[in-house]
């Protein structure tokens, strides 16, 4: 019994123009089957109880298998005029939606999983941050986030001091705001939508909102592509599979701080789809 | 300068990737949207690649479609110690590693697209049939180590055993584990201590050839 | 089950500064050893967010999880935090560690608080781990010269002449894995293909 929480949130399915241009997408969402496919020109997701909310966003058809709770959350340099908007491409992960999450929030890996791109010795330290649950958007926001990166974008020259921020708008999905290196003065954003298959399996969709006018589109999405499959194996041998919810069984740090909010944000809300609640 | 039409995720380019590297040679890498954009199966790539696959590599009016005879050549034109050694038995082992590794590439290769791209398939059969090709690996590797001996062909890394590397190496992305295989898991660890090895996303650096940073 | 050592895998297969994964009772362990030479068999999970040790890399006497480059000690304690520097960890950071002796060239484990060593093997020399999908039961049916339960033992016909073999039984999800010893002075090429031929023969054998 999925808990009415959980099915009265926003998931991705489906990146909308492969619906767009014919194919029929046949998946499952919170161990249900469920199918995503153009009707009458409309994008419909239909599971076991007949036809499911849906809404297109961020280039992904999202679904609601319960009744929606609110509106799907916003991201408005998704409408900036010039930016570069990347449709990264699925990626199959089997650990849970929940810690496919966690893993894009932290930084402390880069060094050692993303290394001399994201991160490199000896320029592991992780500087304090701030992280707060924003009462008005109930979301999760990590802010003054510093990190050397040798490499910080495909449009990076260099090594730079990266300022980050990290936003959890939904359960299994999260934004990141980072320096852009062709523009001091914005952010480019990157965000990773989680759909949740099963408590154990996630189809995770990147997605980018760059200002970028001279990399190529193939060289975009391989850069992304190349940063997310280094965290898959990772991802895939962490035990328990199910994220704890309860303290006990792992041991955070000062640098984990946003994770130690998200997994105290998903508890208060009960969002435990992909999570267990007793230390075993 | 050669150029490589390239995808990062995909193990078949990496060995040409990684062969470069290793040769201390540069390539033009031009990327093609393999995933989500299925570029590879467009009319634009078919008249460059008429099987719509990758890699492909381009040297003025020399186009190669098959990973194997990229080694070949790349080893020929900047490193033709990677070829292995040109006895007759040694070079007939080397096109037999070779045509092996199109089998890597088959199961594992194939397992690995659907665990993690989505690819559909008989995924129980691609796995069968990676275990049983790494079971024949391993019997090779452990009656080479018997020898004193670390490649699948003479006392150097040749052009066999990358070929039959990455596959090999990514095989955990496709559930195919390496714990039964220990012959090839030093073999795996001997490749990826070479000097100017290049890494691809599913095969961490190997952080212990570097010291500890000071005061650790 | 009275605490007793379990074969979980050959000393060749594990050069120094490398860790890799094994299995005992059930359970998945993180066997590595040191640049000295020193092997340890461990919990394999990293206190911290899970991650399996196994991925890990050792350098000198320590061995890293490979996600954070969290650094644990011979004594199985947190010795350093990447993130955090400066920090010193607290001592209840650690690693569970069990028995792990080393012995004819086999990495034996057994419960921490374990007593007394491996049996000796002498006269044999280490051959290789190799894993079948059968089990003890199919071995011995097609191999009668060969008998016992975790340790198979037995004079079989390899290259023409009688050759002393023993085969350390460790079980796991998918079916067996022998840690094979030979006669010391046996061909081992040889023997290797011997050992080969009873995998196929035991796995036909259970299949049938």
């Amino acid at each position: 019994m999925i808990a009415p929480e959980v099915l009265n949130e926003w998931y991705p399915v489906a990146m909308a123009a492969q619906i767009r241009a014919g194919q029929r997408r046949v998946t499952q969402l919170l161990g249900q089957p469920i199918t995503v496919a153009l009707q009458d020109g409309a994008i419909v997701v239909t599971g076991q109880g007949g036809t499911m909310p849906v809404t297109e966003a961020f280039g992904h058809v999202w679904a609601c298998p319960g009744t929606p709770a609110h509106p799907l959350f916003p991201i408005p340099e998704a409408l900036e005029t010039g930016r570069r908007l990347v449709d990264v491409g699925v990626v199959r992960v089997k650990c849970s939606p929940l810690r496919a999450v966690e893993n894009f929030l932290d930084i402390a890996h880069f060094p050692f999983v993303h290394t001399d791109v994201l991160g490199a010795e000896p320029h592991t330290e992780v500087n304090r941050y701030e992280v707060s649950i924003r009462e008005d958007s109930d979301e999760v926001w990590a802010t003054k986030v510093t990190f050397y990166q040798p490499q910080a974008a495909k449009s990076a020259e260099g090594g730079i001091v990266t300022q980050y921020m990290y936003r959890v708008p939904a359960p299994t999905a999260a934004v990141l705001y980072k320096t852009c290196p062709a523009r001091p003065d914005a952010l480019d954003v990157i965000g990773i939508f989680v759909q949740p298959l099963t408590e154990e399996l996630c189809d995770v969709w990147p997605w980018m909102a760059l200002y970028d006018d001279t990399t190529p589109q193939a060289d975009l999405i391989a850069f992304q592509q190349m940063i997310f499959l280094q965290d898959r194996s990772i991802l895939e041998n962490q035990i328990p599979c199910l994220l704890p919810l309860d303290p006990g069984m792992e041991i955070p740090t000062q640098a984990d701080l946003t994770s130690i909010a998200y997994r105290r944000w998903l508890k208060k809300r009960g969002l435990t789809y992909g999570a267990q609640m007793v230390a075993a | 300068m050669i150029r490589l039409y390239d995808y990062v995720l995909s193990a078949s380019c990496y060995k040409i990737r990684l062969m470069a590297a290793l040769l201390g040679v540069t390539l033009e890498q031009e990327a093609v949207d393999f995933h989500p954009g299925r570029a590879h199966k467009s009319v634009e790539f078919a008249r460059l690649n008429p099987a719509g696959t990758l890699p492909v590599l381009v040297d003025g009016d020399l186009i190669l479609t098959e990973s194997t005879a990229m080694l070949v050549y790349l080893a020929q034109l900047s490193g033709p110690e990677w070829l292995g050694p040109s006895d007759p038995k040694s070079a007939a082992q080397v096109q037999q590693w070779l045509a092996f590794s199109g089998r890597l590439a088959a199961s594992l290769g194939m397992a690995r697209l659907h665990d993690m791209l989505l690819y559909d398939g008989d995924i129980d059969a691609w796995r069968a049939q990676g275990h049983a090709a790494l079971r024949e690996l391993e019997a090779a590797l452990t009656e080479r180590r018997f020898a004193g001996g670390v490649w699948l062909v003479g006392d150097a890394p040749s052009i066999a055993d990358i070929a039959c590397f990455t596959n090999v190496a990514l095989s955990q992305d496709g559930g195919v584990s390496l714990d039964a295989y220990p012959s090839v898991r030093l073999w795996t660890r001997a490749i990826r201590a070479l000097d100017r090895f290049v890494e691809m996303p599913g095969i961490h650096r190997l952080h212990e050839l570097r010291p500890a940073p000071e005061g650790v | 089950m009275t605490p007793h050592w379990t074969a979980t895998g050959l000393s060749q297969d594990l050069p120094k500064a490398v860790a890799m994964a094994g299995h005992w009772q059930g359970q998945d362990l993180a066997i590595w050893r040191s640049a000295s030479g020193r092997v340890q068999a461990w919990n394999d999970r990293c206190p911290h967010r899970g991650m399996r040790l196994s991925h890990g890399f050792v350098r000198g006497e320590t061995l890293a999880c490979i996600y954070h480059g969290w650094v644990y000690g011979a004594d199985g304690g947190c010795k350093h935090i990447p993130a955090h520097p400066a920090l010193t960890p607290p001592a209840t950071i650690r690693v569970a560690a069990f028995a792990c002796a080393e012995q004819d060239g086999v990495i034996w484990v057994a419960p921490a608080d374990m007593v007394g060593a491996p049996v000796a093997l002498s006269g044999l020399q280490p051959l290789r781990s190799i894993s079948l999908t059968c089990d003890v039961a199919a071995v011995l049916a097609v191999e009668p010269a060969l008998s016992g339960g975790d340790m198979l033992r037995g004079l079989v016909e390899i290259g023409g002449q009688a050759c002393e073999v023993c085969l350390l039984v460790q079980h796991n999800a998918a079916g067996l894995t022998l840690h094979a010893l030979c006669a010391v002075g046996a061909d081992r090429i040889a023997a290797s293909r011997w050992l080969e031929d009873l995998r196929r023969r035991a796995e036909r054998k259970e299949a049938a």
